[in-house]
């Protein structure tokens, strides 16, 4: 038996990133920019969280900040942390959802005469690094489905700027499937809910022109929801491709591509983004290139994504041969329901997509998603992100697992992490209970062989 | 007198476990060693105390796998696997039949379900609380100035039922600090600790289902206390190991023989079978001297239940 001591040998990146995801990179990048500078070009800025409005933002001309877009975004660069120590230090309690905990944070920044730098635990540099970043808000705008935060995350950015600017709330009923006749996208109670929804977008929208005094363009509204729905259809299309084995792409070039569908402006770029997104998928396929060398194991990801840890979780889950293909928040959530949307006439198809959101169903269509998730990718594993601060995401988890596993015979395991606060998170603990599971699963390919 | 031996070595966050295996899968012996922390120093002495233990060499180790939480850490390592599958397969061997292991060690408390077939089910960790877990009792006797052999029998005789935070060690200490303050006595502060701990691993098995037969391994094991407190808890008794410390690296050492066992038996097959075409080939081609290493037409792997190898196969 040799008796040295072992040493953890350097781990070579088996992730092969899909190259498009850096143009959403630079996409994000100019989209931020332009934001940043949209005061200046004379533009009514609005601030808003939740469901994907800016299609509507974009015909009324306003310059728009999604402020968990923004929270993810400085997460993301490691940013985050002198933005939550504003929100603390206003009073916003640590376990507060870290995305608007972060979001908050620049808010208080942003509104200069909360802040004193005199009497501050934030850095003066990176005070006024975020301060200067966001132009302050016109009037504020609430879409959030399911999450009792993000439906007062506005109202309380709302009294951070003194209770002056106006605010506008769209509520979104939670899509409970009590109802006999009740399942995804389906049965009375979607589709009054949808028509309740649609109608508060058409008060919104006359909102919208009471802010800015302009005339709604609803020629371009539909224009943008043209893109829109074709932009979805070619990321389906995409992550459809994405049942081969071993898997051309995974759930971590659908995170990366998240901002694009989810709040940047609707255009050609945005379709040609998800048109080479494919393209690429169908070349990785004729050229038998994988997304994840050896891959073994296939995993579905339950949870918002953990935007400190993207690079190392897509180069840990590939270390052990892991591909994660799909997940509840890329799949099940960002316009992925595209038929639905009539361009002409897009209200309604809009309502419908928002309404679906994956926190806002009742159990039984998660579920019901879950289990056609594992069937059409060939699902061996989920790992479940426990996130933290965002109860909602996770409230459901457990039951999530053992429905897999009772359904599928799928393994599972838990790992407790955040979507913006990386002090949440522990790199063994995730190992642990990842090599663990990948343990499960080979004693049950041994049982089954 | 076996003709190998495996190793299995469990390092955890504050002791070191060796157990050596002998062919037959016996375990032979075992030792543990306090660490203060984890540490290569501590695992070499576990390594060198179950040698001499066992009157063994390095020599006669043939295969060592290591697990725990410094599982990389671990000197002459083959492979390693997590403490949860090597807590399995330890308390599967220790107690046949066994359908759910609770395992506390000083880090950390896990929940394994066991399916029919002695392998791993499904499992449950604590977070990144260390509440629950054998470091809350290290926190329990400091505040309460008793030796940590002392807590169990402590708790045993407590009388009243205080409450106590069970969700963070650090805030316990704390609360145990205000009711010594309070004037509550020291017996009815450990019982009640030893409650939360017994309700929170509670929540643990509620994740993977509750099972009849259930066996708890690691340090606090030993704790008679929280295994009476849980045992009432969950309305069932808990089999108790004569060293619970032990199961993880003795399960550690029977994947090493399991391993090896395999390999063991392919080597011996891989050896006979060109054992048999040797001499086959010899009894056909007597002169050698022109052959060019590779026979045409199908080798018969004979009566090892090998596939039949269709193709040339080269220097035999």
């Amino acid at each position: 038996m040799p008796v040295e001591v072992a040493e953890k040998p350097a781990t070579e990146n088996k992730f092969n990133r899909m190259s498009i995801t850096s143009v959403a990179g630079k996409m994000a990048a100019d989209y931020w920019e332009d934001i940043f500078t949209a005061r200046e070009r004379g533009k009514h800025i609005v601030w808003y969280n939740g469901s994907a409005l800016n299609p509507v933002f974009q015909a009324a001309g306003l310059g728009w900040c999604h402020g968990e877009a923004f929270s993810a975004r400085l997460a993301a660069q490691h940013l985050e942390v002198p933005a939550q120590q504003a929100g603390e230090e206003y009073g916003y309690l640590g376990e507060l959802c870290s995305y608007s905990r972060t979001h908050l944070g620049c808010a208080v920044l942003t509104k200069r005469n909360l802040y004193d730098q005199s009497q501050s635990v934030v850095g003066e540099d990176d005070a006024r690094e975020l301060a200067a970043k966001l132009p302050a808000p016109d009037f504020f705008v609430n879409a959030y489905a399911g999450c009792s935060t993000g439906q007062q995350w506005d109202a309380m950015t709302y009294r951070v700027f003194d209770k002056k600017l106006p605010l506008f709330n769209v509520s979104l009923p939670m899509l409970w499937g009590n109802k006999p006749d009740s399942g995804y996208l389906v049965g009375e109670e979607f589709e009054s809910a949808s028509a309740y929804v649609a109608e508060q977008m058409k008060d919104m929208i006359s909102f919208i022109e009471s802010q800015t005094g302009t005339p709604f363009d609803w020629d371009a509204l539909s224009e943008n929801m043209t893109y829109i729905k074709r932009a979805s259809e070619l990321r389906l299309e995409a992550m459809a491709l994405c049942a081969a084995a071993p898997t051309p792409a995974t759930y971590w070039d659908w995170v990366a591509s998240i901002a694009p569908i989810n709040f940047m402006p609707a255009n050609q770029a945005l379709v040609d983004y998800f048109a080479g997104m494919k393209a690429e998928i169908e070349q990785r396929i004729r050229d038998g290139v994988p997304a994840v060398q050896n891959e073994r194991y296939r995993f579905y990801f339950d949870g918002i994504m953990n935007w400190n840890k993207l690079g190392w979780l897509s180069r840990k889950f590939a270390e052990y041969d892991v591909a994660v293909i799909a997940g509840r928040y890329t799949h099940d959530a960002f316009w992925q329901e595209p038929d639905l949307i009539d361009p002409s006439d897009p209200l309604l198809g809009m309502a419908k997509n928002y309404l679906i959101c994956p926190i806002n169903s009742g159990l039984g269509v998660m579920k019901e998603l879950l289990l056609r998730r594992i069937d059409e990718y060939g699902i061996d594993g989920i790992a479940f992100h426990s996130t933290r601060t965002c109860r909602v995401m996770t409230n459901p988890q457990q039951i999530l697992a053992r429905t897999a596993e009772r359904e599928r015979g799928t393994k599972s395991f838990f790992f407790e992490g955040d979507v913006a606060d990386a002090s949440f998170y522990r790199d063994d603990l995730l190992e642990t209970r990842l090599i663990a599971t990948l343990e499960a699963i080979d004693a049950q390919r041994v049982r089954a062989a | 007198m076996s003709d190998w031996y495996t190793l299995g070595v469990d390092l955890g966050s504050t002791t070191a476990k060796a157990v050596i295996s002998d062919s037959d899968g016996r375990l032979v012996a075992g030792e543990v060693v306090q660490m203060g922390a984890v540490s290569r120093e501590g695992v070499r002495r576990a390594i060198d105390a179950v040698l001499e233990r066992s009157g063994l060499t390095e020599a006669d180790i043939v295969r060592t796998i290591s697990t725990g939480y410094g599982r990389k850490l671990v000197p002459g390592a083959d492979k390693s696997y997590t403490e949860i599958t090597c807590h399995a397969r330890g308390a599967v061997a220790l107690r046949p039949g066994v359908e759910l292991v609770i395992d506390i060690g000083g880090q950390d408390s896990k929940a394994i379900a066991i399916a029919s077939d002695g392998l791993v089910d499904k499992f449950a960790m604590n977070d990144r609380c260390a509440s629950g877990t054998g470091r809350f009792f290290d926190v329990l006797a400091r505040a309460l100035e008793v030796d940590i052999t002392e807590v169990s029998d402590l708790a045993l005789s407590g009388t009243e039922d205080l409450q106590v935070s069970s969700m963070c060690a650090t805030f316990a200490e704390t609360e145990v600090i205000s009711l010594l303050a309070e004037g509550a006595e020291k017996a009815d502060i450990a019982a009640s600790v030893h409650r939360s701990v017994a309700s929170r691993t509670l929540g643990l098995v509620s994740q993977v289902g509750k099972r009849k037969q259930v066996v708890m391994t690691g340090g606090v094991a030993k704790n008679a206390a929280l295994v009476g407190f849980l045992s009432e808890a969950l309305g069932t008794p808990i089999e108790l190991l004569d060293e619970p410390q032990l199961a993880g690296a003795y399960g550690a050492a029977l994947l090493a023989r399991d391993e090896y066992a395999s390999g063991l038996l392919r080597d011996d097959a891989d050896a006979e079978t060109e054992r048999q075409m040797a001499q086959a080939f010899a009894s056909i081609t007597p002169h050698c001297a022109d052959c060019d290493g590779h026979l045409d037409g199908p080798v018969r792997a004979v009566a090892l239940g090998l596939p039949a190898v269709g193709h040339p196969v080269a220097a035999l």
